[in-house]
């Protein structure tokens, strides 16, 4: 008996209650405490679990939700770490909560998202099942470091990891399908068949232009967003591989769902028909989370109908579209963090025929990035093929006043855009400028998600965010 | 109507900390005065003739996408620079393309890679990188009569050191700038002006736009006699704002 293990998980448990009674949704620092006491206890109490992880620069959290749904529609017992609590303590706290005092797991599975930047610590605690990558774009670059230093930080992590380990990784993306290059390790991918998206284009502004193997310049036989698509590399043969999931056609793009054709390899399932799937979040960046998921849920040998079924009916919460009604209004939280998440929200935003109404939040703490340079980086010149419609931008948050200056300097109508850095002013007058039937969409980064969700919590009576 | 070109160098390598804000910038307030502006790109393989651009912008890259332009900067462009800048061509060279501009890349364990030689400074690399926001005041640029403050954010290992014929853009405030230790930020030599702080740089500091257009300007048309005022209402808010905040 391990009574240093044992008192570290009592003492770790006391704190989650005592943060608990002070309302404070500590997801953090009973981690801490626990590493304190003992640096091998997450190892230890998480190695009878059966793991499965999601890492990434974008969709994490969208991912995690869907393959939750999955792991609900097959009655499995799981745990998850769901209030982005995905950092080392964050994941340790997840565990204690999950064992009991003696350190016997309460549950049979754990779902784990973990920061990318993380990842490479993560994984000298846990043996996962099977790990999801879900993409790598450019993200705080003040806080990770270069993009390439990233990847390679999550290709150490997955080189310490157990053969058997699966691997589910996305095939459009040049850096994520690296990692499954000369791998002993089961992969499976998924991506956009050319039919599903748009012949190449010449894209300026992207993360990975040139080969990762031979600094190649890549081409590309089609082309979804960012840098990814069909690429391949024209001196050293490095290209695409085929996908075991494939998004073969998509049949509606509304502002909030979207109806594609997908198909499995026989790799994946026993049945390589196609599917028509009404995955029920908007943009393109939500179909690749819908397939990431999906590609977990039958690699584990989870049937297509409960995965379909999960990808039809997930919701996300917690900023990640989350809707609040409010009388015969809506408001819409939709957390923005990097320039090529931010893209694809205004991307959807402009596909709606209504009227749009925005507020944009921006902090520059630590967790959302301290240079907000990349505000420049997104393509908020995009909202003047909307300009007839947009009838409100706010812009808030610590760093407002710079927010104002990108909108100005995209062309649009500077009457149209106001400063109001009062969060409860911004949601009055954000939701007076709505008509009835109407939405009112607030674009945060993720401290401001905290604060402005704190409020509309107490307006409107959302969930605590750690349930 | 005057005419306003623009050269982008290699905008689809060194543009990792927003640099389209500059360009952007630049663009915008010379069209919201009514002139014609072009912005060309020019990248890997493409030919550059600076006698077709009033200013070149050079951004930064990471060390990738650095070492991938290396060859064709300095064999392919390098003479063309020098020539433009001793031409005094109007430059901005932030992070990157500052140090670019150099005569060397010292890493910190001793391997020199040469750079472009069009200025008398040099960069010394650091293992800690030089991370926050940065105020440094210019007295090379007027703000109502008293010396610009301007306001950026830097994120950097190089350490950058001015030889004699290369004057400081301006004096840190609240930051790191060149180097940490000698107090002085960016550089600028003929119409060359050189910065770590991006953020962007120009859309929060609209005098330091206004005056590289006003130059750019000046030296194509005899006539020209500066710019009208804008009205700059969230450029002064931000730019105050975050003044305020790290001088505090």
């Amino acid at each position: 008996m391990n009574f240093r293990k044992i008192l570290t998980i009592i003492i770790s448990k006391l704190t989650i209650r005592i943060l608990r009674i002070l309302k404070k949704g500590g997801t953090t620092l009973p981690g801490k405490v626990a590493f304190k006491l003992y640096p091998d206890i997450l190892k230890s109490i998480a190695k009878d679990f059966e793991i499965i992880m999601v890492t990434g620069t974008n969709g994490k959290t969208t991912t995690s939700r869907i393959i939750e749904e999955i792991l609900k529609n097959n009655n499995v017992d799981y745990i998850t770490n769901k209030s982005g609590a995905n950092l080392l303590s964050g994941i340790t706290t997840t565990f204690i909560q999950a064992v009991s005092p003696l350190g016997k797991p309460k549950h049979k599975t754990a779902l784990i998202e973990s920061d990318e930047a993380a990842f490479n610590q993560v994984t000298k605690h846990l043996q996962p099942k099977s790990v999801v990558v879900t993409n790598f774009f450019r993200d705080q670059l003040d806080r990770y470091g270069e993009l390439y230093s990233t990847l390679n930080a999550v290709k150490s992590g997955l080189d310490r990891l157990d053969e058997k380990t699966t691997l589910i990784l996305n095939a459009d993306d040049s850096m994520c399908a690296s990692l499954g290059h000369e791998t002993e390790k089961p992969v499976f991918y998924y991506g956009f068949g050319e039919t599903a998206s748009q012949q190449s284009l010449e894209n300026i502004n992207t993360d990975a232009m040139f080969c990762i193997f031979c600094k190649g310049k890549y081409q590309y036989k089609n082309h979804v967003y960012g840098h990814l698509g069909g690429f391949y590399c024209p001196e050293c043969g490095y290209s695409r591989p085929a996908a075991d999931l494939e998004c073969i056609g998509i049949e509606e793009a509304e502002s909030s769902y979207t109806t594609i054709k997908w198909k499995y390899s026989k790799a994946l399932g026993t049945d390589e028909a196609e599917h028509t799937t009404r995955i029920n979040l908007p943009g393109l960046y939500n179909v690749y989370n819908a397939m990431a998921a999906a590609t977990c849920g039958l690699s584990l040998v989870y049937s297509h109908e409960t995965v379909q079924k999960a990808v039809e009916s997930f919701e996300c919460g917690f900023g990640r579209m989350e809707t609040i009604n409010v009388g015969d209004k809506l408001i819409k939280l939709i957390l923005v963090k990097n320039p090529t998440g931010f893209n694809q929200v205004l991307n959807f935003l402009t596909l709606d025929s209504q009227p749009l109404n925005i507020a944009f939040l921006i902090n520059d703490k630590l967790a959302d990035g301290t240079d907000i340079s990349w505000l420049w980086d997104v393509d908020f010149e995009h909202l003047n093929t909307a300009d007839d419609r947009i009838v409100n931008l706010i812009t808030s948050g610590i760093r407002g006043e710079d927010m104002a200056v990108r909108l100005k300097y995209s062309g649009l109508d500077t009457k149209k855009i106001r400063i109001i850095k009062d969060y409860q002013r911004v949601i009055d007058e954000g939701l007076r400028a709505v008509a009835a039937g109407g939405c009112f969409y607030i674009l945060p980064t993720y401290t401001a998600m905290l604060d402005i969700r704190g409020i509309l919590k107490k307006k409107f009576n959302l969930k605590e965010f750690w349930k | 109507m005057y005419q306003l070109k623009i050269c982008h160098l290699y905008p689809d390598l060194l543009n990792t900390y927003g640099d389209m804000g500059n360009i952007l910038s630049l663009k915008r307030r010379a069209q919201w005065r009514g002139i014609d502006v072009s912005v060309t790109n020019v990248t890997i393989g493409d030919s550059f003739d600076s006698q077709e651009y009033d200013i070149v912008f050079l951004g930064g890259g990471q060390d990738y996408e650095q070492e991938i332009i290396q060859n064709d900067v300095l064999t392919q462009k390098g003479a063309e620079i020098k020539n433009a800048v001793e031409g005094s061509k109007v430059f901005l060279c932030i992070c990157g393309g500052y140090q670019l501009m150099g005569k060397y890349y010292k890493t910190w364990d001793g391997k020199e890679l040469e750079y472009l030689g069009a200025l008398d400074l040099w960069t010394i690399g650091g293992k800690e990188r030089m991370i926050g926001n940065i105020v440094f005041e210019s007295e090379l640029i007027s703000d109502n009569g008293s010396p610009l403050k301007i306001v950026g954010f830097e994120n950097h290992s190089g350490r950058t050191y001015l030889g004699d014929n290369v004057r400081p853009l301006g004096k840190v405030l609240s930051g790191n700038g060149n180097n940490g230790t000698d107090g002085f930020e960016g550089a600028v030599y003929k119409n060359v002006y050189c910065s770590y702080s991006h953020g962007s740089l120009l859309p929060k500091n609209p005098h330091l736009a206004d005056h590289l257009i006003s130059i750019a300007l000046k030296q194509k048309y005899d006539e020209f006699d500066g710019l009208n005022q804008l009205e700059d209402a969230f450029e002064n808010a931000a730019r105050v704002t975050m003044i305020q905040r790290i001088l505090k």
